[in-house]
């Protein structure tokens, strides 16, 4: 078990208490940079329903005071949308959760992996109950400097098929099973 | 964690209003190992490399026996650097649009990162469509530039 006993007390979500949260377990089933194949594109393994606590704990932690962003009372009174507004990057939650452990896109919890940069592009506020569907296609693999470097594209949308908001996810990864087994097994 | 919670004060100009002299507040992020495993939580990224204390010092991803932040956390500050002032969705329509960052060292716990934040260039594209480009950057406590971003920002008319 790779995760401290002491995050124990930070949990505040249903997804965080139910989230696969040992990235060292099933790693031998994460696609590697190896596999990918650009044009590749499919599902995430399961859906997010936007719920209150999801954003609230997302804004927590970056460190908001906004009552806007922190005080959903507040917030259903003065809110643009009448509900918490999330912070810009609460798509990488949604990501996490919806890639999940096997298939296409899984090489973001690899052991190992290094971020040289992302890109974030918000179309419209995520809202409470909307049930998100991301969808992982593979755009770039290449190697720089000596270094393996894969890019998805994660497209979230809604139940209505709206785009909510996207995300280009690079990483420097280990290349092959064997280097990833390498930091697995550190 | 919680500092205060009062009245939302971030609000937008009017794209008028904007020129590239303009800069905002500086953003400070302490780099604690309790303020990475509540990011790490809230993200749901667990990497090892930023909560395992051991598995840190024995892999030494970056070539550092020590946990590093989040480059997400990171880039959660690069865009909350513009967002405190202005807002995510700001009365009159002010709204952020996109932030490209690129991360170029990483931020070993016990850090300390100082966000900073201009506004690059105006973009006319019409009523109701108007943004500006915000050139964002974070540095650590030795002064190294640890992450450079740009924002994108819909500003009302």
């Amino acid at each position: 078990m790779s995760v401290p006993a002491r995050l124990d007390r930070y949990i505040e979500t249903d997804k965080q208490r139910n989230f696969p949260r040992d990235f060292l377990a099933g790693w031998e089933d994460y696609e590697t940079w190896e596999q990918a194949r650009v044009g590749d594109a499919g599902p995430g393994q399961r859906t997010f329903t936007i719920t209150e606590e999801d954003i609230l704990s997302y804004n927590l932690a970056c460190g908001e005071t906004d009552p806007l962003m922190v005080d959903p009372s507040y917030a259903r009174e003065h809110s643009p949308t009448g509900e918490l507004l999330q912070h810009p990057i609460f798509v990488t939650t949604i990501g996490f959760y919806t890639v999940g452990e096997k298939g296409i896109g899984t090489w973001m919890r690899t052991p190992g992996a290094r971020n040289p940069g992302q890109r974030i592009e918000i179309i419209e506020p995520f809202r409470y109950g909307e049930i998100i569907t991301t969808t992982v296609t593979t755009v770039d693999k290449f190697i720089q400097r000596g270094k393996p470097y894969l890019q998805m594209l994660l497209d979230f949308r809604n139940q209505a098929g709206v785009i909510k908001a996207r995300w280009w996810c690079s990483l420097i990864l280990p290349a092959s099973r064997s280097d990833v087994a390498r930091f697995a097994n550190a | 964690m919680l500092e205060k919670i009062g009245q939302s004060t971030s609000t937008a100009p009017c794209f008028s209003e904007v020129d590239s002299s303009y800069v905002f507040e500086p953003l400070v992020q302490n780099y604690l190992q309790e303020t990475i495993d509540r990011y790490a939580l809230a993200s749901l990224d667990m990497n090892p490399v930023h909560t395992n204390l051991e598995w840190a010092a024995r892999a030494q991803v970056f070539g550092i026996p020590q946990t590093v932040g989040h480059g997400m956390m990171t880039m959660s500050s690069l865009a909350s650097v513009v967002t405190r002032q202005w807002g995510v969705l700001s009365a009159g329509g002010g709204h952020l649009r996109f932030v490209e960052a690129k991360f170029t060292k990483p931020v070993k716990v016990g850090e300390s990162v100082t966000a900073t934040a201009k506004v690059k260039s105006k973009h006319h594209h019409g009523p109701g469509k108007n943004w500006v480009r915000i050139s964002v950057e974070a540095r650590d406590s030795s002064g190294d530039v640890v992450a450079l971003a740009d924002v994108g920002y819909g500003l009302p008319d």
